[in-house]
């Protein structure tokens, strides 16, 4: 019987999220249509319509080895033009924000190639040529796996992730790279990612509301969410294996 | 420093708060007769962009007000989410509650009583203000800023 994965263990709606996210074949709902130039503004990397700069000239053009596995592995865009290697982070809040950290290198290394994700406690960083990092990072604000308020496109100054949300329902960002629009009901970035003034604001649009939060976040939470204990299965699973561990650590003679 | 005479107590929020709700928060608390000192705690929100890239720009920040407590105007150096109070005696702590319901009606809050503010300098105070450094604000402000606390009238 072929293998087929499962993804992640869990019974509750959150362990429900993560499995999608995690399955390539789960295609990833789309929310809200920022556009490329947008996308490339909040980073902040080049202005937009600018050429891409290089950090070497492209495949077609200089000498490769011999080498077996470059012949088996297909470069991608990015790669074949020699692009720089740029990078966008993610922060993303504990109260019910869709993605969190570990899950989006999770995800990032099922769907996309070429990259490099660094995964911390409160952010995700994710490194690779600027035009896939264009490609991937336009996928990851326009899908389910971005909130307006609850997750956050920063460089740097990240702190956010486990502060209560302000009474506008942000999360803290003491840049405030994007700011709500009460009038609108729209968050618009003012910053790009590190924290320069943007010339023109981005709108990202507006908020998603609790019940959405609550039925696709994938962070158990016992307060605003899903409590971690209510699920058996994921317990069950993570007893097992901290038992295992254990066990392991005596180095056990059979 | 504080006194371990005086009984302290802290409210924490629900959310972090904004800066009008800040100001008619502590409007409410200065007209309750007893309380010697106020800190508001929360993530720090500074004027230029302390490290990173864009280190040195400037921070406009939409919960950085200057806020009116009493006569007083004081600008906000931090997101308000916790604020800690010393009283002069315990008897006051039943008026905190009734002040923090008339502000906070959308979301909940906690009125803990314990001890917060810091009585004695620690080693680490030692290590990066040295020994000559103004004991009485030590736990309250960093003395290397310079700002010092800010004096309400009192109503007694």
């Amino acid at each position: 019987m072929a293998y087929k994965p499962q993804y992640c263990p869990g019974q509750t709606i959150v362990a429900d999220n993560r499995r999608k996210q995690l399955n390539p074949d789960h295609k990833l709902e789309k929310i809200r249509d920022v556009t490329d130039k947008d996308v490339v503004l909040i980073m902040g990397h080049r202005a937009p319509g600018s050429a891409y700069k290089s950090a070497h000239p492209p495949l077609s053009e200089q000498q490769e080895p011999e080498c077996p596995i470059r012949k088996l592995v297909t470069p991608t865009d990015g790669a074949k033009a020699g692009d720089r290697v740029r990078y966008i982070q993610f922060a993303d809040s504990m109260y019910n924000a869709p993605c969190q950290p570990y899950m989006r290198s999770y995800l990032e290394a099922y769907r996309f190639r070429g990259i490099d994700p660094g995964t911390l406690s409160g952010r995700q960083i994710i490194e690779c040529r600027e035009r896939d990092l264009e490609k991937y990072a336009k996928e990851l604000v326009n899908t389910e796996l971005f909130d307006p308020a609850l997750t956050g496109a920063r460089g740097a100054t990240v702190h956010g992730h486990s502060l209560r949300l302000d009474e506008n329902g942000m999360m803290f960002d003491m840049l405030q790279r994007c700011v709500l629009d009460k009038k609108a009901g729209v968050v618009k970035y003012v910053k790009n990612q590190i924290g320069e003034p943007l010339d023109t604001e981005v709108k990202v649009g507006k908020p998603m509301d609790n019940k959405w939060l609550k039925a696709h976040t994938t962070i158990y939470h016992s307060l605003v969410g899903t409590a971690y204990r209510d699920d058996a299965e994921l317990i069950e699973y993570i007893q097992r294996i901290h038992s295992l561990r254990v066990k392991y650590g005596f180095m056990p003679k059979e | 420093m504080t006194e371990a005479t005086f009984p302290q107590c802290r409210i924490i929020t629900e959310r972090l708060l904004n800066p009008e709700t800040t100001e008619k928060l502590l409007n409410r608390l200065v007209l309750i007769p007893g309380i010697r000192r106020m800190i508001l705690n929360g993530p720090r929100l500074p004027v230029t962009v302390p490290y990173g890239p864009a280190k040195g720009c400037p921070n406009p920040h939409p919960m950085r007000k200057v806020i009116c407590i009493g006569d007083q105007s004081i600008e906000l150096q931090t997101h308000v989410g916790t604020i800690l109070l010393e009283l002069e005696s315990r008897e006051i702590i039943p008026a905190l509650p009734s002040a923090c319901e008339e502000v906070f009606t959308s979301f909940s809050f906690r009125i803990q009583e314990g001890r917060y503010m810091k009585t004695e300098p620690s080693l680490v105070d030692y290590a990066k203000y040295g020994p000559h450094a103004d004991k009485t604000i030590i736990g309250m402000v960093d003395p290397k800023s310079h700002s010092g606390p800010v004096i309400l009238q009192g109503i007694k």
